[in-house]
């Protein structure tokens, strides 16, 4: 499984791509901004570009021809997914910490970068990967569909979550007002979010091998 | 030893068919597989190395069921595809690095040697080699990972003679030790005529023929003859011509008797690839 995942990070993936969260993390020392966007370039940007590479370079056809089992493969490119969300993700969470100590008296009307916002992060990253991760794998090469599913709800979800954070007194406070500096509360739900990546990831990936088994190259 | 075992295969797609295709490549030798386009050949191919789920059907290679020992299995099969390429943006020795890791009996020595024989030069990209050097590449990553069973579709294609030329010898020099065994499937029948030890004839994804390569063109006669004396030949014929001079048609040894009416001789492979298609074509 090893080698699988050397292949896919050597061949793969440019190296543009690891180097995007440092650029695309930057973006959360923009002052109050709708930060829910930053992970989604992840899911807007890198992931079509690498999926589209695989796509035009026969990977599917020359990882088949390798002397690897098809659970490794699909484990393999969850894994690169996962890899590539948590690099996004803990840049982001660097740059927000930055971006707090600038500005420390802002009034937020979008979520403030604290350690629950990323929690909800890992729920929408969690989401894209369940339908993301489990339609691609039903021909192992088309990522069009896949990508826009998945990305329409990582979206949807971002949106519901910011409206709620705007609507309603209890999240306004719990994320932008006095309930922001609560850690207990807000590592409770980081700790939340990252079960949720976990289990929807795993469930991924489940479904994703069941599918993978029956394509035909 | 029965290097590749073929049992029954049949595949069932909307448009197309593979019905009970089966053969053996005894090791040491190369198997010519032929058919025109479409015929299934390729859909054979993916089958043996399981790319594809066959509907029925078993293959073996080395005596070990593909579908129990594919990993196993894949260690020492090797693979050329003329029409296909892959990550043709890496240099070759980024993907070389790549390759050498799947398998356990890769050997750094051989691999050189391969590389200066076929003259490759590793800082070039994929892209930038020529058909021919693209299947020596598949060829010295096959062989350096100790590869016994070569499998090459359409590896030939594209060519030129020259190129062509110089790659038959470089497979007839792979079976000289009687170690590897190769299966080579193509179109250009006159490939065939050259280097392989057996034939297999795939026709709309039926299997028409599959021996010893004399044994097999044994098996027709080309016959001309006056258009007169058709009548009472024709409906043994496979199919026939007829021209202004008289009729050419192909005819299954077995059901032809010599007279003085008719000029027989035994066919090339091209002329029964042929005349087997004007058979179909006479159908429609």
């Amino acid at each position: 499984m090893y080698n699988l995942l050397l292949k896919e990070v050597r061949l793969g993936v440019n190296p543009f791509f690891f180097v995007l969260p440092l650029i695309t993390g930057a973006l959360m020392l923009v002052p109050g901004w709708l930060y829910f966007i930053v992970p989604l370039y992840f899911c807007m940007i890198t992931i079509p570009n690498i999926f589209g590479g695989y796509k035009s370079q026969n990977d599917l056809m020359f990882t088949s021809m390798l002397p690897v089992n098809k659970k490794n493969v699909v484990q393999a490119k969850v894994l690169l997914i996962v890899l590539l969300e948590v690099l996004h993700v803990v840049t982001a969470m660097i740059y927000g910490k930055i971006s707090l100590s600038l500005y420390p008296h802002l009034h937020y009307i979008f979520f403030k970068p604290t350690p629950g916002f990323w929690g909800l992060t890992l729920v929408m990253l969690a989401l894209f990967n369940l339908f993301f991760i489990s339609m691609y794998f039903k021909t192992a090469y088309k990522y069009g569909a896949a990508t826009l599913v998945a990305s329409t709800v990582a979206v949807l979800f971002a949106v519901e979550a910011e409206w709620l954070g705007i609507q309603n007194q209890f999240v306004s406070d719990l994320f932008k007002g006095s309930g922001s500096t609560d850690g207990l509360t807000h590592y409770s739900i980081l700790f939340t979010g990252v079960l949720i990546f976990a289990a929807f990831t795993f469930i991924a990936y489940r479904i994703a091998y069941q599918r993978f088994k029956k394509v035909e190259v | 030893m029965i290097m590749l075992d073929v049992k029954n295969l049949n595949k069932k797609f909307p448009h197309f068919q593979l019905s009970d295709v089966s053969f053996q490549l005894p090791q040491g030798y190369i198997m010519g597989f032929i058919g025109l386009n479409g015929a299934g050949k390729t859909t054979t191919i993916k089958s043996i190395l399981n790319l594809i789920t066959v509907d029925s059907g078993e293959i073996s290679i080395m005596g070990k069921n593909m579908n129990e020992h594919e990993v196993e299995l894949k260690q020492v099969v090797g693979y050329a595809f003329g029409n296909v390429d892959f990550y043709t943006r890496s240099k070759i020795k980024t993907l070389t690095k790549v390759f050498k890791t799947f398998y356990d009996n890769w050997n750094d020595e051989a691999y050189r040697h391969y590389i200066q024989k076929f003259k490759l030069i590793e800082d070039k990209k994929i892209a930038e080699l020529s058909t021919g050097m693209k299947v020596k590449y598949s060829l010295a990553l096959a062989l350096s990972h100790g590869a016994k069973l070569l499998i090459l579709d359409e590896p030939t294609s594209g060519l030129d003679p020259a190129a062509r030329d110089d790659l038959l010898d470089v497979f007839r020099e792979l079976v000289q030790d009687g170690e590897i065994s190769i299966l080579f499937s193509t179109h250009i029948t006159s490939d065939l005529e050259k280097c392989a030890d057996y034939i297999t004839y795939i026709h709309e994804g039926h299997l028409i023929n599959s021996a010893e390569k004399e044994e097999f063109v044994d098996k027709y006669r080309l016959i001309n003859g006056k258009v007169e004396d058709l009548e009472p030949i024709k409906d043994r014929m496979i199919s026939y011509k007829v021209t202004s001079f008289g009729f050419t048609g192909l005819i299954l040894a077995e059901n032809f008797t010599p007279s003085p009416a008719f000029k027989s001789a035994i066919p090339n492979l091209e002329e029964i690839m042929i005349y087997y298609s004007k058979k179909e074509a006479a159908h429609v």
